[in-house]
């Protein structure tokens, strides 16, 4: 028995328009932002940050590349050995480091790494938010402009 | 044609995507092909210690050539040069040594390619990420055929991708979206064909009693494949904890073996490895089929389950598996907690609207992969230059 179809768009966008509805108004119940009230402003805004979160690609944006040259601010999570101590003294002393150091240190990061690791993609979800209301105000700058030429000031 | 297929690794018991894949495509050109499987001792994914005796067999109707590991991966240092490699803040030569230290590093399966690569009249490479595929290809490019199983990850933006890519003669792709992803790093006008992977229809009503003896009387959602945390499994339990929490009653049953810990919850089912039959009962009497997975190239697990009539739940973060839906019209999707809860809510809830979308899945795996089909496209490829 062949029924009628059943589009994902469709159901999707129902979803979608139902989980915005109740994450504002739990928001609100919350003592979220006063302007969620307007339902056109939430969704607004929610069509910002998720395109943020959603649609870009964390590993290209602009602000860490503007950072990189001040500081390095990714998360470093590798170990590097290293000594100032040339010949064999150094090549001793990296030997331990290595034997019994690192396995120790390792042993004690790897209870943190995953919290490192949440840190470095949540910083990077950030990066994308600031750019994507960056992009947002430049769009909206070139519309005002635009439709304010010839306009009396 | 004298056919090879270079993966690395390979055997009936091995659960791996992209091995079950090339073990499959190489049975169904079998029929047709002399075919010779190039692979490695090893039988685990993590370590690569060897396994298998190396050397020649036969697995049914292909030829196996197994090359010993010549040393095991040392994950601490693969880590390491991993987040380098994936922050963008590697060196030409990182990047080369990080598919040296992925593995498994088989020199003398190098060394086949490179004395009788030209014996053969194509030769498939399966997964560019790993050790035989990366320096392999190089050395028989001119019949090169390379099925990249790419996921829209870090990896895909290393510069050293770029000429690597531009080496084989052709490509078999197991999604658009996978061709989208590679053809933006490959030059433009090489052969290529989106094959995904073949199925068998299912005939034989499935035998259910098996699910008695593992008590699953009750309605259940299935998780099957690897448990793992890079699998999203991790994120799918904890959705599911907020699912139950909010008052859901559905059971979370998870087949397969488990890399991680699994919370002792009164509604989450692990089973571990399951046989066929187990597997086949399960994906007729589940409600849905949960896949988590945020990266991709093709889930085969999904195509299975709309080959039994299941709908589908997938992460929306995995483009795949989200364009896998929505070329289906075969499932639903979220991309976070309470997108999570009401997509289930709505496949439990609407009984005839989520066994619709079943039915639509199983069309479409009818219209796109039925072995006939798959092999068409391949043959196509194969004969493209």
């Amino acid at each position: 028995m062949s029924e009628a179809k059943v589009s994902v768009d469709v159901v999707m966008g129902e979803i979608e328009r139902d989980v915005r509805a109740r994450l504002r108004l739990h928001l609100i119940k919350r003592g979220g932002a006063a302007d969620y009230q307007d339902e056109a402003i939430f969704d607004a805004v929610h069509a910002v940050l998720a395109r943020a979160v959603d649609e870009r690609n964390l590993d290209a944006t602009l602000l860490p590349e503007l950072v990189d040259g001040d500081v390095d601010w990714r998360l470093q999570t590798h170990l590097t050995l290293t000594t100032h101590r040339p010949g064999l003294a150094g090549r001793c002393i990296l030997f331990v480091k290595h034997t019994f150091l690192l396995p120790m240190t390792r042993w004690l990061f790897e209870y943190s790494q995953d919290n490192f690791r949440r840190q470095d993609h949540l910083n990077r979800i950030l990066f994308a938010c600031i750019e994507e209301l960056a992009l947002e105000n430049a769009r909206l700058r070139r519309e005002i402009t635009s439709a304010s030429v010839g306009k009396p000031v | 044609m004298k056919l090879a297929c270079v993966v690395h690794r390979f055997g009936a018991d091995i659960a791996g995507g992209s091995e079950g894949h090339c073990r499959l495509i190489a049975e169904h050109l079998a029929a047709q092909h002399d075919v010779t499987i190039i692979t490695t001792c090893a039988k685990d994914h993590i370590t690569w210690r060897n396994h298998y005796p190396p050397g020649e067999s036969r697995i049914g109707p292909l030829r196996v050539l197994r090359f010993p590991v010549a040393r095991e991966r040392e994950l601490h240092r693969f880590m390491d040069l991993s987040d380098l490699v994936f922050a963008d803040r590697a060196t030409a030569e990182e990047q080369e040594q990080w598919f040296r230290e992925n593995g498994p590093d088989a020199p003398e399966l190098l060394n086949h390619l490179r004395q009788h690569g030209a014996a053969y009249d194509r030769v498939l490479f399966w997964s560019y990420r790993y050790y035989g595929a990366y320096f392999g290809l190089p050395l028989v490019a001119d019949r090169a055929v390379l099925v990249p199983t790419a996921e829209d990850d870090p990896l895909i933006h290393v510069d050293a991708l770029s000429r690597y890519f531009a080496l084989p003669q052709g490509f078999l792709f197991l999604t658009p979206e996978e061709e989208t992803l590679v053809a933006s790093r490959a030059p433009a006008g090489k052969p290529s064909a989106i094959i995904g992977c073949g199925l068998d229809p299912v005939l034989a009503a499935a035998d259910l009693s098996c699910l008695d003896s593992l008590g699953l009387a009750d309605r259940f959602v299935l998780y099957l494949g690897r448990i793992d945390p890079n699998k999203g499994c991790q994120t799918l339990i904890r959705h599911f904890q907020r699912y139950v929490d909010g008052g859901g009653t559905v059971q979370l049953v998870m087949a397969g073996p488990a890399s991680m810990p699994i919370p002792d919850h009164p509604l989450i089912r692990p089973l571990g490895f399951v046989d066929d039959g187990v597997r086949t009962a399960l994906l007729t009497k589940a409600r849905a089929l949960m896949m988590p997975s945020p990266f991709e190239s093709l889930s085969m697990v999904l195509l299975e389950a709309w080959n039994h009539g299941l709908p589908a739940l997938v992460n929306a973060r995995c483009k795949v598996l989200r364009g896998q839906v929505e070329r289906a019209d075969g499932g639903l999707y979220y991309g976070n907690t309470i997108e999570f809860i009401a997509a289930l809510d709505y496949l439990l809830d609407h009984e005839d609207a989520a066994r619709q979308l079943g039915r639509q899945g199983l069309t479409y795996v009818d219209r796109e992969y039925r072995w006939p089909i798959v092999l068409n496209r391949i043959e196509a490829l194969l004969g493209a230059f």
